[in-house]
């Protein structure tokens, strides 16, 4: 009951974020301190939600707080590329451990997945901001409706192919849900590194960390268990946008007074949502993020068109 | 199943070090933004100012604060808001770390593509930590 509680705040708070978009001009007549409060307190929520339904931060951070704060979307791009970096840094020591995400799978990957991005974040930077916008708006909204049409797959052992064995991507994990030890191997080693490399480069352009369809592309394309995929998705966000944050700050696309509160708040929030996990009706979680997500997208990309400025 | 019996070690060694750099990181960015918002470090843009220039694109930001692009940051330490970028980038910095410190185990224990693809991650990533990708 505690936990549906917290998942009602959460909610509430997202929605008077959602309800009272901020302009130019009322981040101008506001006293400054407001913000960076406003932006922890926002960045800790969606950290508790992101895992709670297993998406990447960056996918909430950006569309919420590039439509409904002052701030310009190129400082909101590079803020979010360090949130979900940040997350995802303090969530992977035990991932690894639990043998829930996998260095051997995600090095190739995750290789793939940063050269591109470099290319993204390049693009990102250079593309007009209305373009952007839209770009921005449409791509969440799609990502809503996969999220909520996505089912996951369990493929058993996969028969390797031979880039895959070359690599030797397989593993074995104890699975305390299943109450047994699973061993895995993955396929579809080169369309799986492609998808990495189209997955980065989106990433780097939006400054999202992607996890939303890096798992997909674990588990659907190349057939490693569910939870594999999540937990190496979590560990190859934290490598992918390594290489993409340093252009925003190279370009001088970082403001600390956004990207500190931010990445305390989510690396705060990322702690108690991994506690509530377990506890906490997945389908509440969901829907909070899919409906979340179809606002602020449609925030953004009404915002680009001009018709909701 | 053939998995490598040093494939667990590897990974926790990397787990260790990942768990102690993002703590530091953590610390890190508190401390120098609580010397930042504090005003106990001058900053070089008053946060004050910043309301008004926070909706700018990058580039007008950059125009009317006269702020520096690339690595001439790092001269500009000592204002608040600089020491608290240093601190975020060392989040930049955490993966490269991690993986220099598994390329010798990984080489000890003949895993030479591996080792290979650590590599080269890790030159990729000083790449873009080297500013070589940030262009204009």
């Amino acid at each position: 009951m505690k936990n549906l509680r917290l998942i009602h705040v959460a909610a509430l708070v997202l929605a008077l974020t959602a309800s009272g978009p901020a302009t130019a001009a009322d981040g101008a007549a506001l006293p400054w301190w407001i913000w960076p409060i406003a932006l922890f307190a926002v960045s800790f929520i969606i950290g508790i939600v992101a895992v709670l339904a297993g998406v990447g931060g960056g996918v909430l951070f950006v569309p919420i707080v590039g439509s409904f704060f002052p701030f310009h979307l190129d400082f909101v791009r590079g803020v979010g590329l360090l949130f979900a970096l940040s997350g995802t840094l303090a969530a992977g020591p035990v991932l690894l451990r639990t043998g829930m995400a996998s260095l051997r799978l995600v090095m190739p990957l995750a290789l793939a997945g940063s050269i591109a991005s470099l290319a993204g974040a390049v693009v990102g930077l250079s593309v007009a901001t209305d373009l952007l916008q839209i770009a921005l708006g449409a791509t969440v909204i799609t990502i809503a409706i996969m999220i909520w049409a996505m089912k996951a797959a369990d493929f058993g052992v996969v028969e390797s192919d031979a880039l895959g064995d070359l690599l030797r991507l397989r593993g074995e994990f104890e699975d305390p849900a299943a109450g047994m030890r699973i061993d895995w191997r993955t396929r579809r080693t080169a369309a799986g590194l492609a998808a990495f490399a189209g997955i980065g480069f989106f990433g780097g352009v939006f400054g999202l960390g992607a996890g939303f369809a890096n798992v997909p592309a674990l588990n659907l394309l190349m057939g490693a268990p569910m939870k594999v995929a999540v937990g190496s998705s979590g560990l190859i966000i934290s490598i992918i946008n390594s290489s993409a944050a340093w252009v925003y700050i190279h370009r001088g696309a970082l403001l600390p007074l956004l990207a500190v509160p931010s990445i305390l708040g989510v690396m705060l929030g990322s702690r108690i949502g991994a506690r509530l996990l377990s506890l906490t009706p997945a389908n509440v979680v969901r829907r909070l993020v899919i409906a979340v997500m179809l606002l602020a997208g449609a925030r953004a990309l009404l915002r680009g068109l001009g018709i909701w400025t | 199943m053939d998995v490598k019996p040093h494939d667990g070690p590897i990974q926790r060694l990397y787990a260790r070090w990942l768990d102690a750099a993002t703590k530091t990181g953590f610390a890190a960015s508190l401390c120098a933004f609580l010397l930042y918002v504090s005003g106990a470090l001058p900053p070089y843009v008053a946060p004050e100012r910043l309301p008004e220039l926070w909706g700018l694109p990058v580039g007008r930001f950059l125009e009317e604060t006269g702020a520096p692009t690339g690595w001439r940051w790092v001269a500009l330490m000592d204002h608040g808001d600089y020491l608290s970028l240093a601190a975020v980038a060392l989040f930049g910095l955490i993966t490269p770390v991690c993986y220099l410190r598994i390329v010798a185990p990984l080489l000890r224990h003949g895993e030479r593509l591996q080792a290979a693809l650590a590599i080269a991650q890790i030159a990729v990533l000083a790449a873009a930590v080297s500013g070589l990708f940030a262009g204009g």
